[in-house]
């Protein structure tokens, strides 16, 4: 197993500590304060983000696997970091399938962790994700992807609020004929739901629905929700976990995305 | 049952003609996967710039107020032919399928039937 030193830790920013542990061809997972990327042998396998819906999300809400299927692919995979063989093994998913989904998520997520690129938080060398191996990346061309899509999203309409907060609708905006999706996208706009949660509830890949919202907020028919005041319960923006710590422990993760599954029953 | 890069071989392997095949979102613009491209034909480029064909039709159709879905976008240049596919299914959403064909050995109408045979493979 490679020796990972702690230069990544002397980085300015998350992508930098990215770069510095793929020099070193290093296996583990780096938080930054909007997510964690999973790294094997210097190559991304795996990010998540509070800020997106997660693989599960997204395959069981848009009817590709049932629920119990992908329950019990995590029960049975989930020790050994083997759901996504599970899910294929079992015939649930075509291994074709899973690797689109899974790199969807990937990017998504890791366009959150980069987009806020502050210093990283902390490095577990040897964490595995339970998903198990899918398809690895290049640390370089995740990042450039993220950057690209960051400049895609700021030629729509500089507001990066827009990714993270809940968003309401700009009252007497006209709905001048809008293409199908992003209709679809403005429907959802309930003025608590945020881009991941509006992402969830379509099953659709979170970059897709920010790029609705920007152009949305663009022709100036979403705009960020005004913060509920007095406040009844915690605040809940800007993601579940404002501290950003709680959800780094793979077990937290899980039981959160347990509630999540419950919640969606 | 074929994972993505054997997916993009057997466009390649089982389409006549076939010589470079790339999957790709076209909401970013971004290449999930691609081969045989060359460094005198850069697949990334291409899949960029076909994003660009596959938005303006989509706008114009919407504009047109047509409620029909795109199959597939046939380019014809001299020596080649550019088939864009895009994938439908639930997770699909949103991806293409773009290959390369050399016109003198490429039969249009088998490489439309082996597409989509191979297609299927990806969809969610």
């Amino acid at each position: 197993m490679t020796r990972v030193t702690t230069t990544w830790a002397t980085q300015e920013t998350t992508s930098a500590a990215l770069g510095a542990l793929a020099a070193e061809g290093a296996t583990g997972a780096l938080s930054g304060e909007r997510g964690i990327v999973y790294l094997s042998a210097g190559r991304v396998v795996h990010a998540e983000s509070a800020f997106t819906p997660d693989l599960g999300a997204l395959l069981t809400r848009s009817g590709a696997v049932p629920s119990d299927g992908w329950w019990d692919a995590v029960d049975r995979g989930g020790a050994q970091h083997r759901v996504g063989h599970r899910l294929v093994d079992s015939g649930r998913l075509a291994a074709g399938a899973l690797e689109v989904c899974h790199l969807g998520a990937l990017f998504d997520a890791a366009y959150f962790v980069l987009a806020h690129d502050t210093r990283a938080h902390r490095f577990r060398p040897g964490a595995v994700h339970w998903l198990g191996a899918v398809r690895s990346v290049p640390v370089d061309a995740v990042v450039r992807e993220s950057d690209r899509r960051r400049a895609l999203l700021d030629r729509i309409h500089p507001d990066p609020a827009i990714d993270t907060v809940p968003l309401t609708r700009v009252p007497g905006a006209g709905r001048p004929g809008l293409p199908a999706r992003r209709g679809r996208t403005l429907t959802q706009v309930d003025g608590v739901r945020t881009a991941a949660q509006i992402a969830s509830s379509l099953a659709c890949r979170t970059y897709h629905i920010l790029v609705d919202l920007r152009r949305l907020a663009a022709d100036g028919l979403v705009a960020a929700a005004p913060p509920t005041a007095p406040q009844t319960a915690p605040v809940p923006a800007p993601g579940p976990d404002p501290a950003g710590t709680g959800w780094d422990d793979p077990d937290t993760a899980l039981l959160r995305r347990l509630r999540d599954a419950l919640e969606a029953l | 049952m074929a994972n993505l890069e054997t997916s993009l071989k057997e466009c390649l392997s089982s389409i006549d003609g076939a010589s470079a095949a790339a999957l790709v979102d076209y909401t970013s613009g971004m290449a999930l996967g691609t081969l045989g491209g060359t460094k005198e034909f850069n697949l990334e480029v291409a899949a960029a710039g076909n994003t660009d064909v596959v938005r303006a039709k989509l706008r114009t159709m919407e504009h047109l107020g047509l409620k029909e879905e795109i199959e597939d976008i046939l380019i014809t240049l001299s020596t080649q032919y550019h088939m864009i596919r895009l994938l439908r299914g639930r997770g699909g959403n949103g991806l293409f399928l773009y290959l390369v064909l050399d016109a003198s050995r490429a039969n249009l109408a088998m490489a439309r039937h082996q597409l989509r045979r191979i297609e299927a493979e990806l969809e969610v």
